[in-house]
C-alpha cells in the first residue's frame, strides 16, 4: 500500500470516528461504502475492516460510558442474547451470499438510515417518556441538567426482536446497528436517549465479535486495511468526544444523510 | 468478603480499555514493521490462532503478524469482557445474570470454535 493510500484511509477512519461520536452511531454505514467505492475493496473484505472498526469504537466508547455508569448492563446483556444470535446468522449468510447482493442489501440499508436520521431531527426537543413501573431499573447522573435519572425498561421481548434483527445486519452486512437499536429502546422500552445510547454502543462490540472470526477465518481481513482503519477510527472517536460539546449536531446530520443518500445510490449502481 | 457496588462496570471498564490498548500497542508496531519492511505480498489466507502465537512466542515477528496478533486481540477483548461480567455479576450474588452472560458467553465461545475448527 502507498503511503497516499494509507493517509486517505486513515483520514476516512477519522472522519468515521468523528461522526460515530458525533451522531451516536456505529462507523459502518460510512466505512464500507467508503472502502467498496473509493478502494475498490471487495464487499466482503470491507464488510470485516468495518467489523473490526466497529469493536474498536464500541469498546473505546464503552470505557467512558461506564465510568459515567450511563449504560445499562443488564438490559445490554439481555439484548446481546438476541444480537448475538442475529449476528452469527448473519455472518454465515453474508459467506453464501454474493458481492453483488450484499452491496445492493447495504444499499437499501442506507435509505433506511438515511429516513431515520430525519426522523430523529423532527423528534429533537420532544419530551422523554420515562417509567419505573418495567423491569431491569436502572439510574445515571445527567451531567447536562444535573439531574439523576431513574428509569426501567418496557417491552423487553420487542426490544429483543429488534437486537436480532441489528445484530442479524451487523454480521450481514458489517454495521453497528445502533440506528435500529437507540429508536426502539427510547419509543418501546422507554429508556432515556443518553442510556439507550451508550448500552447500544456497549452491545454492538460484543455483536460485531460474534461474526468476526467467521470472516477471519475466510480470509476476509486484510490486515494492512483493517489496522490503518481500526487506528483511524478510534482517533476520529477521541476527537468526536471532545467536538460533541461545541459543535451542534443538526447541521451535521444533514450532511451525513446525504451522504447515505448519495452512497446508497452508488453502490446500487455499482 | 463485601462486593463494592458496580463491580461489573468497573471490571469490564478495565478489560475493555486493557484490550484497546494491547491491540493498538501491537497494531501500531505491525504498521510501523511493516511500513519500514514491506513483505513481498499477503498470504491469501489469514493465519490461525496456532501460528499468531507461536509467532509471538518464539519472537520471530513481522509487521502483518503482529497485526493480525492486534486485530485478533482486539476482536476476543468483547468475549473476554463478557466472561468478565459473569465473575462480576457472580461477585455480586445476581446469580440471574450470571445466567445471562453465561448464555451470551456460549454463543460466542461456540462460534469461535466453529469458525477456527
Amino acid at each position: 500500500m502507498s503511503f497516499p493510500s494509507f493517509l486517505i484511509l486513515y483520514c476516512a477512519g477519522v472522519v468515521t470516528g468523528t461522526l460515530g461520536a458525533l451522531l451516536g452511531i456505529g462507523g459502518g454505514l460510512f466505512l464500507v461504502p467508503f472502502l467498496v467505492l473509493a478502494f475498490n475493496l471487495p464487499m466482503h473484505q470491507a464488510i470485516a475492516t468495518s467489523i473490526v472498526a466497529v469493536i474498536a469504537t464500541s469498546s473505546a466508547g464503552a470505557t467512558m460510558n461506564l465510568e459515567r455508569r450511563t449504560v445499562n448492563i443488564r438490559l445490554g446483556m439481555v439484548l446481546e442474547i438476541a444480537s448475538v444470535i442475529g449476528a452469527i446468522a448473519g455472518g454465515l449468510t453474508a459467506s453464501q451470499l454474493s458481492a453483488s447482493v450484499l452491496t445492493k442489501l447495504f444499499s437499501v440499508v442506507l435509505l433506511i438510515v438515511a429516513a431515520l436520521m430525519i426522523r430523529k431531527l423532527r423528534r429533537q426537543g420532544e419530551q422523554e417518556h420515562i417509567f419505573t413501573d418495567g423491569v431491569l431499573a436502572a439510574t445515571f447522573h445527567d451531567e447536562a441538567t444535573g439531574a439523576t435519572i431513574a428509569y426501567s425498561v418496557r417491552r423487553v421481548p420487542a426490544l429483543m426482536a429488534v437486537s436480532f434483527v441489528a445484530g442479524n445486519l451487523s454480521g450481514l452486512l458489517g454495521v453497528g446497528g445502533g440506528f435500529f437499536k437507540v429508536p426502539a429502546m427510547t419509543i418501546f422500552g422507554g429508556v432515556p436517549m443518553k442510556a439507550a445510547t451508550a448500552t447500544s454502543n456497549f452491545m454492538i462490540g460484543v455483536t460485531a465479535a460474534a461474526s468476526a472470526f467467521i470472516y477471519f477465518s475466510h480470509g476476509h481481513l486484510n490486515p494492512f486495511i483493517a489496522s490503518i482503519a481500526v487506528l483511524g477510527v478510534l482517533s476520529g472517536s477521541f476527537l468526536g468526544v471532545k467536538l460533541n460539546r461545541r459543535i451542534h449536531s443538526s447541521a451535521i446530520v444533514w450532511i451525513f444523510t446525504a451522504v447515505l443518500v448519495a452512497a446508497s445510490i452508488q453502490l446500487y449502481l455499482k | 468478603m463485601r462486593v463494592r457496588e458496580h463491580t461489573v462496570d468497573r471490571w469490564t471498564s478495565r478489560v475493555l480499555r486493557g484490550g484497546v490498548w494491547l491491540s493498538v500497542s501491537f497494531i501500531a508496531i505491525g504498521l510501523v514493521a511493516a511500513l519500514f519492511n514491506p513483505a513481498s505480498g499477503r498470504a491469501e489466507e489469514n493465519p490461525s490462532f496456532a501460528e499468531i502465537a507461536r509467532s509471538l512466542v518464539s519472537g520471530h515477528l513481522n509487521g502483518e503478524m503482529l497485526m493480525f496478533a492486534g486485530l485478533v486481540t482486539l476482536m476476543l477483548t468483547p468475549i473476554l469482557r463478557v466472561a468478565t461480567a459473569l465473575v462480576a455479576f457472580w461477585a455480586e450474588r445476581d446469580l440471574r445474570f450470571v445466567f445471562t452472560s453465561g448464555v451470551v458467553l456460549l454463543f460466542l465461545v461456540g462460534e469461535l470454535i466453529y469458525s477456527l475448527r
